[in-house]
């Protein structure tokens, strides 16, 4: 409370929380059904621990056996966390509050790193090291000698880090775009420098999506198995592989623990983020001046190009000249790729329109109703993105199998679209949150005041409000799903293939130029959904 | 060049036959396994598939393939015009599809009728939790007695031979051991790729563990660990690593370096055999096997009956330049020839604990990745 930004917050905090004690509360059925909800995306969790109690495992096994493990995979996610915050946030201010050239260019391109399952992008990027490889020859250039090995924490780190920061950087530019400015343009009238206007000021107001961005990353990094594989690094998901035939109580416990470290993260996180949640005053409203950069263009433009070369085309290249390859010896072609990217588009689409339809009333809950019970709902939603997918899947076909209600969903579409919403709902809901959170108190008080009609109030005031962040969540969902591997490959129906599954294929066994153009394919799919369904529309809305 | 395969080595069936002997019967061995029928002049499939068409047969059959699809497929596709049977195909990692067919059978819920895999240790698995039904004498006859289970209830499809894979700018040819013994030697120090946690090298140490004794492959391995070796996720990630040099050598099986070769010609790698019937250079065998409960046997067995014919055997070879196990079928002329060596005096009965002891013995050394 001594920080000098009080001195903007407060009047306005004294103003928000007057206007919401007149609110009229939210429908009290939002907490059992945020509950009903969560209740579902625990399911995979109950499953593991279940399984764990019921194979017996030897407490003095598992203890001997994950230590190591553990370890190494909890320091590669607090640094790969922390490094995304900084950059995630970073690029997302660049990109939406200054006069960058280009930004919009930039907008689309650093968002594509997230459209490569990881271990594509590590194979591609390992690829590029090699003599011959881009990379290897670009250092050559400027007379540097590639590293011969690129493994272990600092370069599970580095790819890690260069494939995921953008799950900062889009809910950051979420808020960005509906964050009012006045109060930055007060700072800098009250004599703050710009940086002093953005740490006091703005950061405050970003620290939720940081968060909540950084703690996707974190989970993200618990449950990647392939691309830190192959860069070296033993990590916890490596156990869980190598012994579910061999030692399956082993596995589940592997997996219990996984499960045990992610609870405790997102409890966390839930408490850091719950002291300052200074929202309540929050507006759409308000034109914004772009922060003009001034020379400072020539390097947040080198960044951009930095982190785009790195995270997207350095593997473009490896890939294309894998596919180039394929393509000459007329070994691999197009044809064959056209139905998988449009069953990928399509199941990609669904899955994140119900994906945001199903998370909204847990956000609602979250900050309408605040309490216990809508933060373990939440909780349930996002702990599904720290269990591997395969380990989803697995728990859903058990369900379907044994359970006779359920029997009709095996290995149908609509079970492969309930495994994907389980397990990347977390990606939406930090994202529909600050949506949720983006709707002022005394334009709800006003709108309850003109349309007593719940449903029309929602659709026509405070929908268009929230469309920001909810796109930003779907839009998550939609490219998770679109590279999504291994909860594919065991719940599709037979003979249905994803451009995933296809890159999958080939890569498995060395068929490079296959692989190459399934994956370039699928990049092309990504940021041309990307671009319709979600940057075009936040950027109509905001 | 005629190949006869008097008696095979085939890790395969020691790792199966380990987890297999906790099941313990012995009720269909189908021949001794000196009367290997080597210089048969009649090539005995091929043409089984057409006399399995008629009206008893069901419209379509489904298959949970470990196999790779651009390889299968084609296969599959053939089948289907050739008998009618419409085939309906799920590919995923072999273990992945192993933990789903045991989940699938303990619900009372069979869907798989055939079941491809890499590797045998995917079969023990199924086998030891009696998720495998009993093949048919005649299919059993297509192969050699020691590519197949001792009990009947799956069958070598192709052969797939260890190397050691090694950069042939970074070393002198000159320099390679005969023997997978040797290459515990300074000189590897830190230039070994390994992949511990993969299958073919688990069952690799599952056949050493059963020509070689428990307490020899033990030192082996933690000899080898004490080498420093480089760990790796799989067989082609090495094949990549050793052509960019970032090892010098890989211990791998022998196709990843054909197809990393057709992908890139001028990659700097090749294949070094071990001598004679050193452990190094055993023969992993991939499987086929008919899901116990499955209500379509016939067709099961006509499909795998089909994947034994020679044409069927002929693409493997080709396509993918792994060993043909058909009796009579000769492999690929780009591959070298095999000399296989007997093993018929193992008592696999001896060796107890299948996979889960395997993975134990290589984490115990301090290897796996």
């Amino acid at each position: 409370m001594t920080d000098p930004a009080a001195a903007f917050t407060a009047p306005a905090r004294l103003g928000g929380s007057r206007a919401a004690s007149r609110l009229q509360r939210a429908p009290s059925l939002l907490t059992p059904l945020a509950l009903a909800i969560g209740a579902g995306f625990a399911f995979p969790a109950a499953f593991v621990v279940w399984r764990t109690i019921r194979l017996e495992a030897s407490f003095s096994e598992t203890i001997g056996e994950i230590p190591g493990p553990l370890w190494r995979t909890v320091q590669l996610a607090v640094l790969v966390s922390a490094s995304t915050a900084c950059l995630g946030t970073l690029l997302a201010w660049v990109t939406t509050r200054t006069d960058l050239p280009l930004r919009s260019m930039w907008r689309i391109v650093l968002v594509l790193p997230l459209v490569l399952p990881s271990f594509v992008g590590a194979t591609a990027f390992i690829a590029g090291l090699a003599p011959g490889g881009v990379i290897h020859d670009g250092l050559d250039l400027i007379g540097i000698d590639a590293p011969r090995r690129f493994r272990g924490l600092g370069a599970s780190w580095f790819v890690l880090t260069a494939f995921t920061y953008p799950y900062v950087m889009l809910p950051v530019s979420g808020r960005l775009a509906n964050l009012r400015a006045s109060h930055e343009e007060s700072a800098r009238m009250l004599g703050c420098t710009q940086r002093q206007a953005f740490l006091r000021v703005t950061l405050p107001e970003l620290r939720p999506a940081i968060l909540g961005g950084s703690l996707l990353v974190f989970l993200y990094t618990l449950s990647e198995f392939g691309a830190v594989q192959l860069l070296g690094y033993d990590t916890l998901t490596r156990v869980i592989f190598a012994t579910r035939l061999s030692d399956r109580a082993l596995s589940f416990a592997s997996a219990t623990v996984l499960l045990a470290l992610a609870v405790a993260v997102v409890v966390a996180e839930r408490r850091l983020r719950g002291r300052s949640t200074p929202d309540r005053r929050a507006a759409a409203a308000g034109t914004r001046r772009p922060t003009e950069l001034g020379w400072r263009k020539v390097p947040a433009t080198l960044t951009c190009a930095t982190v785009a070369a790195i995270g997207i085309a350095v593997p473009v290249i490896s890939l294309g000249v894998w596919a180039r390859r394929g393509l000459a010896a007329n070994r691999v072609s197009f044809g064959d790729l056209v139905d998988p990217a449009i069953t990928t588009a399509t199941v990609a689409t669904i899955t994140a329109l119900v994906t945001v339809i199903v998370v909204l009333p847990v956000a609602l809950a979250t900050t309408r109703r605040p309490g216990l019970g809508p933060n373990v709902a939440a909780g349930f939603v996002v702990g599904g993105f720290a269990i591997p997918g395969l380990v989803i899947a697995l728990s859903l076909a058990v369900l379907a199998l044994n359970v006779s209600a359920f029997g009709f969903l095996y290995q149908t579409l609509p079970l492969l679209i309930i495994a994907y919403v389980v397990h990347f709902g977390s990606q939406t809901l930090t994202s529909a949150e600050q949506a949720v959170r983006a709707v002022p108190d005394a334009v709800r008080e006003q709108s309850q005041l003109l349309e007593p009609n719940a449903l029309r109030r929602a659709v026509r005031v405070d929908l268009p409000i929230m469309r920001p962040g909810l796109l930003a969540g779907g839009g998550l969902v939609m490219l998770a799903t679109l590279k999504e591997l291994p909860a594919t490959l065991l719940l599709a129906p037979n003979d249905f293939s994803t451009l995933a599954t296809e890159v999958w294929s080939g890569l498995e066994e060395g068929f490079y130029a296959a692989a190459g153009l399934a994956s370039l394919t699928l990049i092309a799919v990504s940021g041309a959904l990307t671009w319709l369904l979600v940057l075009r529309r936040m950027d109509s809305a905001a | 060049m005629k190949r006869s395969p008097s008696t095979l080595i085939v890790a395969g069936l020691a790792a199966f036959s380990f987890v297999a002997a906790a099941c313990g019967s012995d009720d269909a061995e189908p021949q001794s396994s000196d009367a290997a029928p080597a210089d048969t002049d009649t090539l005995p499939t091929g043409s089984s598939a057409d006399s399995g068409e008629g009206d008893a047969m069901s419209e379509s059959i489904t298959i949970y393939s470990g196999r790779n699809e651009e390889l299968v497929q084609p296969i599959l596709d053939r089948f289907e015009a050739e008998t009618g049977i419409d085939v309906d195909v799920k590919y995923d990692d072999a273990a992945n599809l192993a933990l789903l067919i045991d989940e699938e059978a303990s619900a009372g819920r069979v869907e798989a009728d055939v079941f491809l895999s890499q590797s045998p240790g995917t079969m023990g698995f199924l086998d030891t939790n009696g998720r495998l039904a009993q093949l048919p004498e005649t299919t059993l006859d297509l192969v050699d007695v020691n590519v197949r289970d001792a009990d009947g209830r799956w069958i070598g499809i192709t052969g797939r031979q260890r190397v050691l894979v090694y950069n042939t700018d970074l070393v002198d040819p000159a320099d390679l051991p005969t023997s997978v013994f040797d290459l515990i030697d300074e000189r590897w120090q830190g230039q070994i790729g390994v992949a511990g946690g993969n299958g073919s090298f688990q069952d690799f140490v599952t056949s050493m563990r059963a020509t070689q004794g428990e307490d020899m492959t033990a030192e082996w391995l933690s000899d080898l660990a004490a080498l420093d070796p480089v760990p790796y996720p799989k067989n082609s990630a090495i094949v990549a690593a050793v052509g960019r040099g970032e090892v010098e050598v890989g211990l791998v099986n022998h196709y990843y370096n054909f197809l990393a070769l057709e992908e890139d010609p001028n990659q700097t790698s090749a294949n070094h055999v071990f001598e004679g019937d050193d452990p190094g250079a055993v023969l992993l065998v991939t499987a086929a096997a008919i899901v116990d409960g499955s209500e379509r046997t016939a067709e099961a067995a006509l499909l795998i009956d089909f994947l034994l014919s020679d044409d069927s055997q002929r693409s493997f070879s080709d396509d993918e330049y792994e060993y043909p196990l058909a009796s009579g079928v000769e492999p690929s002329g780009g591959l070298p020839a095999l000399d296989f060596t007997d093993v018929g005096s193992i008592d696999f009965n001896e060796l107890q604990g299948g996979l889960e002891a395997t993975r134990e013995l290589i984490a115990d050394a301090g290897l796996e990745s």
